[in-house]
């Protein structure tokens, strides 16, 4: 059987340091740190920059959406204030003995009957009430009708009409509707 | 065979074996060490974005809550201005009907109603309500009827019904 010769290392030595067994140790080296940047380290680089830029990414959007969040936020508190009184008056329950007393300074109220609640533009009710008074003269009604829009409660004034002449007074038989929010706002904020 | 030096233990490997040997493994270390790190720290940035991201869902959540405040703020600011102008509108409607009464003529009923106006009075003559009070009625509806009940003191009562297409009536 033929014996195959591996063929020695020579040995050149300068300074007592093998030269042959330094550049093997070295070329090795070299082959081992190219094989762990390739393996290891370079998938480590890369998932690294690509968490970090998702990161810086989505930290940059959170800095948008809270800007944002303060912008509508800072719109709609600046929005509540401006529109209080409006807001109240369609939040607030409608109450006849305040309407009555109300109403006092422009005309006699005889009755106040609730008609019905029917639902308005999906978000309001409406409440009809039917009003019998006594007026002195038509312009009691139409100061009535100007000092309604700083009533506490959203009032349209609404037909019939119906102007009947007695002896020192008009009989004046009206509608009046009455305006709410459906699901009031405050439910809505409690909610949140 | 007898030898007059002592035998040295014979190392494992040699020193400069050793040397590299401690300069590969420092060298893999720091490698796999610095791999590590890096791993580590895109491990808390994968968690921090998910904490963010979540943060960032909930944010866009409340804004469209704040939103859906602000559409209805303004849907009550429209339908309390719409009921104000209503009412201004109904109040001047009123005003000027009444206003169209000349002064001969005194009324005893004023029925008004969305497309229908009906006004009971008394005239002296025919002719005073049929020249001062019937054209403006006839400028305003679209159809307008009369009816006269001659009183003992020769004045006239009148029934006036006047009336306008239900799709121009007052909503």
């Amino acid at each position: 059987m033929p014996t195959i010769k591996i063929p020695k290392i020579p040995r050149i030595k300068i300074y007592g340091i093998d030269v042959i067994k330094n550049f093997l140790f070295f070329a090795f080296y070299i082959l081992i740190i190219l094989f762990i940047i390739a393996t290891i380290v370079t998938p480590s680089v890369k998932l690294f920059k690509k968490t970090q830029k998702e990161y810086f990414l989505a930290k940059n959007q959170l800095q948008l959406v809270q800007n944002q969040y303060k912008e509508v936020s800072q719109t709609l508190q600046s929005l509540k204030k401006k529109n209080s009184k409006i807001l109240n008056a369609l939040q607030k329950e409608f109450n006849i003995k305040d309407f009555t007393l109300f109403a006092k300074n422009y005309m006699k109220i005889d009755s106040i009957k609730k008609e019905k609640t029917t639902n308005y533009k999906d978000k309001f009710i409406a409440t009809s009430y039917l009003i019998s008074a006594r007026i002195k003269s038509p312009k009691n009604f139409y100061d009535f009708i100007d000092a309604s829009k700083d009533y506490k409660n959203l009032i349209r004034v609404y037909f019939p009409f119906n102007f009947i002449k007695n002896k020192n007074d008009i009989n004046l038989t009206f509608k009046i509707e009455v305006y709410n929010l459906k699901n009031k706002l405050n439910a809505d904020e409690k909610a949140h | 065979m007898y030898s007059f030096t002592k035998p040295k233990p014979k190392p494992l490997f040699k020193e400069d074996t050793k040397l590299w040997l401690i300069f590969y493994f420092i060298s893999i270390l720091l490698f796999v060490g610095f791999s590590v790190f890096l791993l580590l720290k895109a491990y808390f940035y994968n968690k921090d974005t998910q904490q963010i991201n979540k943060e960032t869902i909930y944010l866009k959540q409340k804004i469209l809550k704040l939103n859906t405040q602000k559409e209805l703020i303004f849907l009550q600011k429209t339908l309390y201005e719409n009921i104000q102008i209503k009412n201004s509108v109904i109040k001047t409607s009123i005003k000027n009907l009444l206003d169209l009464i000349p002064d001969p003529i005194t009324l005893d009923k004023f029925l008004l109603s969305q497309n229908k106006l009906i006004i009971y009075g008394i005239t002296p003559t025919k002719d005073v309500y049929n020249m001062l009070m019937l054209p403006p009625l006839e400028s305003i509806f679209e159809k307008t009827q009369t009816y006269f009940y001659q009183l003992p003191n020769g004045w006239y009562k009148f029934k006036s019904i006047n009336t306008i297409k239900a799709d121009n009536a007052y909503n």
